[in-house]
């Protein structure tokens, strides 16, 4: 069935220019000028009342399926024509994927923070508290209440910076587990963590540096459980392979007391450079809190015990890092802090 | 300390090695630093004699005069030279033949000197590693057997442990105290050294006496008195001991006083008995002006707290620190008065203290000597004499002890062991270890009751009891358990903690890195920042180094070191943080706390923005970037937006300089400030490039009201957007304008957004135009323009008049 010629040569040429449109913008003059306002379809639409009354629903019919047909050829010849020109778009504006990202560079947390933090949250998963306290001491909260008597040479053990006869600068952070003691009634779980200060200046020692101390009073705790913790601990901090062992040593505020070592995670316990060949790396002191020590902060040692350790935060972070100088804590090159930015 | 691992054999009857022996010391508390050979890489030397000089060598460009000896063992001869002054015929001494070697790793051969072959070397104590003399070759006794390998005709077949003693264990700092814990960790014999003392007929009574004027400070004072000796120097075996132990042979009489200490631990003084007036001691306290010569021939001032030995007319040592110069030996003495004592342990200490004088001997007696076992000592000590000295041992010993002390009972309860430890040994390895250790033990009742020995002056209740028996049976026995809490408790953070963690995590998410610096200040520095009078600061007694001898005053110091520091090594872009305590002097609200403590934050920037990049220009840090950082640290910090106020001249920290700092207030309270560091402090520090500074006290923000979050409804209706562009006198400053129209209440006004500052050509000079869009919206309905141009028109007729601004562009 032929159609009508008007509809089907605007509907040929219209269809021959949407196939030879090269832009998005010569398509759409196309697309004014067939199907516009004042359009070639348009106005055939238009005057369809000049038509034979017998004429019009056909060719209306007509118009109408050369008008979906066109707008359908549109569509599609739009698409395909902004994908191109997208194409090109990029293909004009290629970026150097290679240059550097324009960077948001992240700061340093200290290594000694960050691993103070560390202790912090792990003993925190075990129910400790957190305490601090002064770094300015006197003597009693310093030595005499932590069973240091007057005039005895294991005062000698942690060399003092004085700045009068009766105060210094704490040498641990245990006169903040006597004050913790003293401000509530057990059971205590806490650590203590914080700057101390002893006279020392070497690759391995500095006059300022950082403790984490711990301290557990209850009705029925005992040094067994001060090793499980400890080696909790140690899991946590070196690796899950790592054990403990304790070895009897002295301080005044602890009786019986113990040195805990961990067993080398750098070789497994065999020896190397890093534990001088011994196979264990000293890094806690500890110990069943001396009765003493109770009594002066008003506990009753026949109705509760309590274990206390500390460790320096320098050594821990020294080892888990492999720095072997402690200077470099608190020289702050930024090459040295950079290397711990989050 | 130094053990001699042969000497040790004497007193414990055992076949473990010297490294067995340190793993079980070790194990049980007693620190083994080293363990070495007495004498390294020493082989092949033997006795020989020196038969004759054959011939006359000369002298040697160094100035020696050597000779040709011709040296003897068994069924040989060889020739020798050598230039020691005491190589003479007859003489017995170290002969080193070619293939010895001595320590060091040198090997001896056959050497030509000047034409003539030695075939070895006759060797100094030097040379073979065992003592500091260098003068001569060894001199060994006439009747050294002749061949024998020197290493075991001088004992030098020896091991040596270096073992570090705690201060509750002076028991343990002699070869015997190490034999009794050799003892009960091996279960091996221990064997108390055998003392008798022959004596002679003289009551030592009728020849001296001692009177204690002071038993506080000395309970007990013997004595003995030793006649008719002759001073020489001590065999060789008593001279290797003690050099062994790294101790160097006197003579006869005062090595024997060193060979008692080093082998029971108590020491002695031997006076020379005709230099003591009367011959009478007496134990007191020194007179006000007393001075005494002490033995290392320094004349010192005594004060009234020290002890002194004295004889009726002057001071003639300090008490259990150091004898006197007048009543030494000296090689014309004959007689000896032997001073065996107790002395109180603070007051040596106090004393060796005061006088700078750390002796062996105030060594022991601070730690605590063993009260009851100095007369075996005092026995001991006076047969060697008399045996080495060819003397006699006066009749019986004056032994002055008015008041004997009590050894104390401890009891003792497994349920103690048990409940402190979490595990208990058997009962019977309980009494064995506590008798080896020298406990008298009594365990017929239900509870054990130990004696404790004299010499362990460490255990006086039952919890060291426990530390005993558990370090003897093996720390390694203790269970590993987790506590079983009684109760749960919430685990809690100080807000010191918490603020510290928020503004760090603020911080260097924001590209500011932390940094931790000594908490010691050189006052140097702090002088050249403003702080002139020492008030205010706390100054350590012993610093390490005038550099480090301030308490911080503030954070700043500390981080213009750390960009000092950068800037030596090549960093010139710096933008870190510390957060830590400043010091000041007690102040009433400090309570118990004996110095006034704050927690601040200290920022510091200098040099560029940014590293160079390809994307950005270089720009330098200004004072804008601090005051950023300060805000983003008191926003992290929970604070609510604080006030900032330029100091005016004469206000603010001294190290900030004039017109380009301010104080961050909240209400009238200061809580911090930034700005830029003034120039002056920059030179002190070799600073050439502007830095910036920011510090607040977050001791002071924790004590104001935390900014709360409250959720504001989300506006419904269209906001409209008006610049306002004004040009102001260079004087008004941009904050002084936002107050302004924010003083003007407007309902409508709902932002305000400084977006444009400009000087320059275009204005004229002494002009600045300022730039601000504004918001305007309503909670209720949709603005007209209307009613914004209304609000709008009285911003910029108020603002006009009130600061001679033009609208720009109008």
């Amino acid at each position: 069935m032929a159609g009508d010629p008007r509809v089907q040569d605007i509907l040929d040429r219209a269809l021959a220019d949407i196939a030879g449109a090269r832009s998005t913008s010569a398509l759409e003059q196309v697309r004014v000028r067939v199907l516009g306002r004042s359009g070639e379809l348009t106005a055939l639409l238009r005057g369809l009342g000049k038509v034979p009354a017998a004429d019009r629903p056909r060719l209306g019919e007509e118009v109408n399926r050369a008008k979906e047909r066109l707008e359908a050829e549109l569509a599609a010849r739009l698409v395909a024509l902004k994908a191109e020109e997208h194409r090109l778009a990029l293909q004009a504006q290629r970026p150097d994927l290679s240059l550097p990202g324009r960077a948001i560079p992240p700061g340093a947390v200290h290594p000694i923070a960050r691993v103070q933090d560390e202790i912090i949250e792990i003993f925190g998963r075990l129910g400790f508290s957190v305490a601090e306290g002064p770094e300015v001491e006197t003597d009693y909260y310093n030595f005499a209440a932590l069973n240091f008597p007057d005039d005895h040479p294991a005062r000698d053990m942690q060399d003092t910076f004085h700045l009068s006869a009766d105060t210094l600068l704490r040498t641990h952070t245990s006169p903040v587990q006597i004050r913790t003691m003293k401000a509530r009634r057990p059971p205590v779980r806490y650590i203590f963590p914080g700057k101390t200060y002893r006279r020392d200046a070497d690759t391995t020692h500095s006059p300022m540096f950082h403790q984490v101390e711990g301290l557990a009073v209850d009705t029925n705790i005992s040094m067994g459980d001060l090793k499980g913790t400890l080696e909790h601990f140690a899991r946590e901090m070196f690796g899950s392979r790592v054990s403990i062992r304790f070895r009897p040593s002295f301080f005044p505020f602890t009786e019986p007391s113990a040195e805990a070592d961990v067993s080398c995670f750098g070789c497994g316990g065999s020896g190397c450079r890093l534990c001088k060949q011994s196979g264990w790396l000293e890094i806690l002191g500890s110990g069943m809190v001396h009765p003493n020590v109770l009594r002066n902060v008003g506990y009753d040692p026949e109705e509760v015990t309590g274990w206390a350790f500390g460790m320096g935060v320098e050594r821990v972070a020294m080892l888990k890092y492999r720095i072997d100088d402690i200077r470099l804590f608190f020289e702050n090159d930024l090459r040295f802090l950079g290397q711990f930015a989050p | 300390m130094k053990i001699s691992y042969r000497w040790l054999l004497e007193f414990v009857e055992t076949d473990q090695t010297p490294a067995q022996i340190a793993d079980r010391l070790v194990n049980a508390g007693i620190e083994v630093a080293s363990l070495s050979p007495l004498v390294e890489g020493l082989s092949g030397v033997v006795v020989g004699e020196i038969e004759a000089i054959e011939r006359d060598l000369g002298v040697t460009a160094a100035g020696h005069h050597i000779r040709l000896c011709r040296v003897a063992v068994p069924g040989k001869t060889f020739s020798v030279i050598c230039g020691a002054p005491n190589a003479a015929p007859g003489l017995r001494t170290a002969f080193a033949p070619p293939g010895a070697t001595l320590p060091g790793g040198r090997a001896v051969k056959a050497a030509k000197i000047r034409g003539t072959v030695s075939e070895g070397l006759l060797c100094s104590e030097k040379e073979l590693g065992i003592g500091d003399d260098e003068d001569g070759i060894l001199a060994l006794a006439a009747d050294a057997p002749l061949g024998a390998a020197l290493i075991q005709y001088l004992g030098l077949d020896d091991t040596i442990l270096e073992i570090e003693i705690t201060p509750n264990r002076p028991d343990a700092l002699s070869i015997v105290g190490i034999a009794r814990e050799v003892a009960a960790l091996t279960g091996a014999p221990f064997r108390f050294p055998q003392i008798t003392v022959r004596e002679g007929e003289t009551e030592a009574a009728s020849l001296a006496a001692v009177e204690i004027l002071d038993p506080d400070l000395c309970p007990r004072y013997a004595a003995r008195v030793i006649g008719g000796l002759t001073v020489k120097p001590s065999p060789p075996w008593l001279a290797q001991r003690l050099r062994a132990v790294g101790l160097r042979p006197i003579n006869n009489l005062v090595d024997v006083t060193n060979y008692v200490l080093w082998e029971m631990g108590q020491p002695l003084h031997a006076f020379d008995y005709d230099t003591i007036a009367e011959h009478r001691i007496v134990v007191r306290r020194a007179r006000p002006g007393e001075r005494l010569r002490t033995l290392d021939g320094q004349d010192r001032a005594l004060s009234s707290e020290m002890l002194m030995i004295c004889d009726p007319e002057r001071a003639v040592a300090v008490g259990g620190v150091m004898g006197g110069g007048a009543t030494e030996v000296t090689q014309a003495t004959t007689t000896v008065l032997l001073e065996s004592a107790y002395f109180n342990p603070g007051s040596v200490r106090r004393t060796s203290r005061a006088l700078g004088l750390h002796t062996d001997a105030a060594y022991r007696f601070e730690r605590g000597a063993d009260i009851e076992g100095l007369r075996e000592a005092l026995d001991r000590a006076a047969q060697l004499m008399a045996d080495l000295g060819g003397g006699t041992v006066a009749k019986g010993a004056i032994d002055v002890y008015p008041s004997p002390r009590p050894r104390p009972r401890v009891t003792l309860r497994r349920a103690r062991i048990e409940r402190l430890i979490g595990a208990c040994p058997p009962q019977e390895e309980i009494v064995r270890i506590l008798q080896t250790l020298g406990f008298a033990v009594d365990d017929s009742g239900e509870e054990l009751q130990a004696v404790v020995p004299s010499f362990r002056r460490d255990i006086v209740q039952e919890d060291d009891l426990v530390e005993e028996v558990i370090r003897v049976w093996g720390y390694d026995k203790i269970p590993s358990t987790l506590p079983r809490g009684s109760q749960l408790r919430p685990v809690s953070h100080p807000p010191e903690l918490q603020i510290s963690r928020a503004v760090t995590r603020a911080l260097t998410d924001a590209g500011l890195s932390q940094a931790i610096t000594y908490a010691f200040v050189d006052p140097g520095r702090l002088k050249a920042m403003g702080w002139d009078a020492p008030e205010g600061l706390i100054t350590l007694q012993n610093p390490i180094s005038i550099e480090r001898s301030v308490l911080r005053p503030a954070l700043a110091p500390g981080l213009l070191e750390v960009v000092a520091l950068n800037a030596s090594h090549q960093i010139p872009d710096v933008r870190a943080f510390e957060i830590g305590h400043t010091f000041a002097p007690h102040r009433e609200e400090d309570g118990d706390r004996p110095a006034h403590e704050e927690l601040w934050l200290g920022v510091i920037m200098t040099g560029q923005r940014a590293p160079r990049v390809w994307h950005a220009s270089r720009e330098r840090v200004d004072v804008y970037d601090i005051k950023g950082a300060a805000e983003l640290a008191l926003h992290a910090a929970g604070a609510k937006p604080v006030e900032v106020a330029p100091y005016e001249a004469g206000q603010g920290p001294r190290y900030l300089e004039q017109g380009r700092a301010a104080a961050l207030l909240s209400g009238a309270r200061e809580v911090g400030w930034f700005g830029e560091v003034a120039l002056a402090v920059r030179e002190a520090f070799d600073l050439p490039v502007p830095v910036f500074l920011a510090e607040l006290s977050l001791t002071a923000l924790l004590a104001l009201p935390r900014e709360t979050i409250r959720y504001q409804p989300l506006p419904r209706f269209p906001a409209v957007q008006r610049d306002l562009a004004l040009v102001v006198p260079a004087e008004v400053t941009a904050g002084e304008v936002e107050a302004a129209i924010r003083g003007m209440r407007l309902p409508l006004l709902r932002q305000l957004t400084l977006f444009d500052v400009y000087e320059g050509d275009q204005i004229g000079a002494g002009r600045r135009s300022l730039a601000w869009s504004l918001t305007y919206q309503a909670p209720d309905r949709t603005l007209t323009d209307r009613e914004v141009n209304d609000v709008h028109a009285k911003i910029v007729v108020e603002i006009g008049r009130r600061f001679r601004a033009e609208v720009r562009g109008a």
